[in-house]
């Protein structure tokens, strides 16, 4: 009796067959909503920082090189891929992409570093929701000129001295 | 003449041993993986895992590193002795000069060997795991040792080739004494090449991997032969014993048969290796001092001439 | 030149001591499904063994505690060369949810030699298998570190004394003076 039912068992065994998935050769679907690697989008970023504020792991850095940058840091050897810098993004510019394979031999390999512009408010100077590139043009540090009128406009006192330097050109303040 | 025929009897004997010993393993590992629904190793697996443990570098820790070496060599020759006194195929390349008396103290001090290298490593699991195999040994070597002496009892002879080649039966019809203690060493088979049941010190990872904890690089891949090999001389010791040789008068003929019989075997051996959880050794010691009990039956009835 | 011939073999038969450092089991589990029917990783020739000195391969998870750092870095001098260590999880990658804890010192690069880190929390069992064929060399790295930096506009700094009016133009001469 107890040799039939091992030798049961063994036929069952082998009518599974072999179950073993083929892995490292053949690519392995992914469920629906399963969650992998974020992926920083940087055209959306707008660098609030809020993503940084709340990761649990403190994985993302923010730091603030001039007024008008922010660099964001993702070092993406402690997250835990739990999905809440997705979830809290404001502009929905982390994406929790599907990506498991993420082995490399350098710590350092999965690191997304983003340097975001900032629009920057001409009053107080803190930063806001950046317009385009013809509007990064209007800011401190770039002129243009009145090619018609011949003049010289600048936008901001930063780069003018007291008295005109020039004396033959008018130049006119903003 | 006899020995040089000898002679090269024996070196083939040894090539096939060492040479086929690694394969039956990687068989046995196939075989288990089939039986687990999973595709497993290829079958050379165990010649790679050989060649591998060979270029480790090999940390010696512990009580007495000598005795380690010792333990380590003491076991791969014992068993590779053993590999000259079975016939395969012909007759032992010993058989002249060596009896069965020399065969029960070699595959004894095969058995010991492996508690010398769990003495020698020292450390807490080498030692319990020694023990249990001290305990598991000493009911189970006997069972070999009486299996021999009841064929040479019928035989009347210590001789190898009078001992080898009887079967069950004989002249005057069967042998009760010999279908008693075949049924015993059938039983017991498992338990002699250390496979699933009766696994409780040999590869376990429940206390480390036993007697062997300590060992790395060239030593363990001696052990690990020697327990491959083990393999390999059990069942040609059990199909010499109970089997009826069939003489074909061909050397590869016969060596082709005595191969094929060591397969099933095998292959019988690990299927019931694969379906059966490990026991504990309390049940294997109950269990190995039943079969005492019958094979002293049997002694019993042999001597008294049934 | 025995050992130049036998080294072509180390990467077939890959033995793996499992080593957890204070983690919370939940590599471990993954670690021990990567040995199963389904993703049998025993096809490679990797097997696990019980005592760090039969292995090969370390396989770490959890990070390095006060209590555990000792025990880890005893057990990573117990293997025999040569010898690899995978950190497996985020907690032996850099620390983990637990970096700044009380007891934790940080990942296990603090105490011993990482040669592959398996990033995720639980890592996949493919995320597993897809780390160890990367060491073997069967596949390639997916992981590149990225960067992205805004288009830049070069910031002109005007100097009065290189500015010269003629017929109503005004021109800059040094113009390449950014």
């Amino acid at each position: 009796m107890y040799l039939l039912s091992k030798i049961r068992e063994t036929i069952l065994s082998l009518k599974a067959g072999r179950v073993t998935l083929t892995y490292p050769v053949d690519p392995r679907p992914v469920p629906e909503r399963f969650r992998g690697r974020p992926v920083f989008q940087p055209e959306k970023c707008i660098g609030c920082a809020g993503c940084a504020n709340n990761c649990p792991a403190r994985e993302i850095l923010i730091a603030d090189p001039c007024q008008e940058m922010r660099v964001v840091m993702y070092l993406g050897r402690r997250c835990t891929y739990c999905g809440r810098c997705a979830d809290l993004c404001p502009e929905k510019a982390i994406v929790m992409s599907q990506e498991y394979e993420n082995a490399s031999p350098k710590v350092t390999d999965i690191r997304q570093n983003l340097e975001i512009w900032m629009g920057t408010c001409q009053r107080c100077g803190r930063c806001f929701k950046d317009a385009g590139p013809l509007d990064q043009l209007m800011m401190k540090g770039y002129r243009f000129d009145d090619l018609g009128a011949e003049l010289w406009v600048y936008k901001s006192r930063a780069y003018l001295d007291k008295e005109p330097v020039v004396k033959d050109i008018n130049i006119e303040l903003d | 003449m006899r020995g040089l025929t000898a002679f090269f009897s024996s070196i083939i004997n040894l090539v096939l041993v060492l040479l086929i010993a690694p394969l039956f393993d990687g068989v046995t590992r196939k075989v288990t993986a089939v039986v687990q629904s999973r595709k497993g190793p290829p079958v050379t697996q165990s010649y790679m895992d050989l060649m591998k443990l060979l270029i480790k570098e090999d940390i010696e820790v512990g009580d007495s590193p000598v005795m380690q070496r010792f333990s380590a060599l003491l076991s791969f020759a014992a068993i590779l002795s053993v590999a000259l006194l079975i016939p395969m195929g012909t007759s032992a390349p010993l058989s002249g000069w060596a009896d069965s008396i020399l065969l029960i103290y070699l595959l004894t001090l095969a058995g010991i060997s492996v508690l010398l290298a769990g003495l020698a490593a020292g450390s807490t699991y080498s030692l319990v795991g020694m023990s249990r195999e001290m305990m598991a040994m000493m009911t189970l070597e006997p069972l070999m040792a009486i299996a021999i002496i009841v064929s040479a009892v019928h035989a009347d002879s210590l001789r190898l080739d009078a001992i080898f080649g009887g079967a069950v039966y004989t002249g005057s019809g069967l042998l009760w004494s010999r279908i008693l203690i075949l049924g015993v060493t059938a039983f017991a088979l498992q338990a002699f090449v250390g496979r699933m049941p009766f696994d409780v010190t040999e590869a376990e990872t429940e206390i480390m991997e036993g007697p062997l904890a300590e060992y790395s690089g060239p030593k363990l891949a001696l052990f690990k032969y020697a327990r491959m090999a083990k393999m390999f001389l059990y069942t040609g010791l059990f199909i010499a014993l109970f089997v009826p040789r069939i003489e074909t008068g061909y050397y590869l003929a016969d060596l082709a048969v005595f191969l094929a019989e060591q397969a099933v075997l095998v292959l019988i051996v690990t299927v019931i290796a694969a379906t059966h959880a490990r026991y504990r050794i309390d049940q294997v010691v109950r269990y190995y001092v039943v079969l005492f009990v019958f094979a002293l039956l049997a002694l019993l009835l042999a001597v008294i001439g049934s | 030149m025995l050992k130049d011939f036998l080294k072509k073999y180390f990467g077939r038969s890959l033995w793996v001591y499992h080593c957890n450092s204070g983690g919370c089991n939940g590599c471990d589990i993954e670690v021990v499904n990567v040995l199963t029917p389904y993703y049998d990783v025993e096809r490679f020739g990797i097997k696990l063994v019980g005592s760090p000195r039969h292995a090969d391969v370390m396989l770490c998870q959890g990070p390095a505690g006060r209590a555990t750092a000792p025990a880890l870095k005893r057990a990573y001098e117990a293997v025999p060369e040569p010898k690899l260590v995978f950190a497996i999880g985020s907690c032996a990658c850099g620390g983990g949810l637990w970096h700044d804890t009380y007891n934790i010192i940080g990942p296990i690069e603090k105490v011993i030699p990482v040669h592959f880190y398996i990033p995720g929390c639980p890592p996949r069992p493919e995320a597993i298998i897809y780390g160890v064929a990367l060491a073997l060399g069967v596949v390639e790295k997916k992981a590149v570190p990225t960067e992205y930096h805004p288009m830049k506009f070069p910031i002109v700094r005007y100097h009065p004394e290189d500015i010269h009016v003629e017929k109503g133009w005004a021109t800059y001469d040094k113009l390449e003076k950014v």
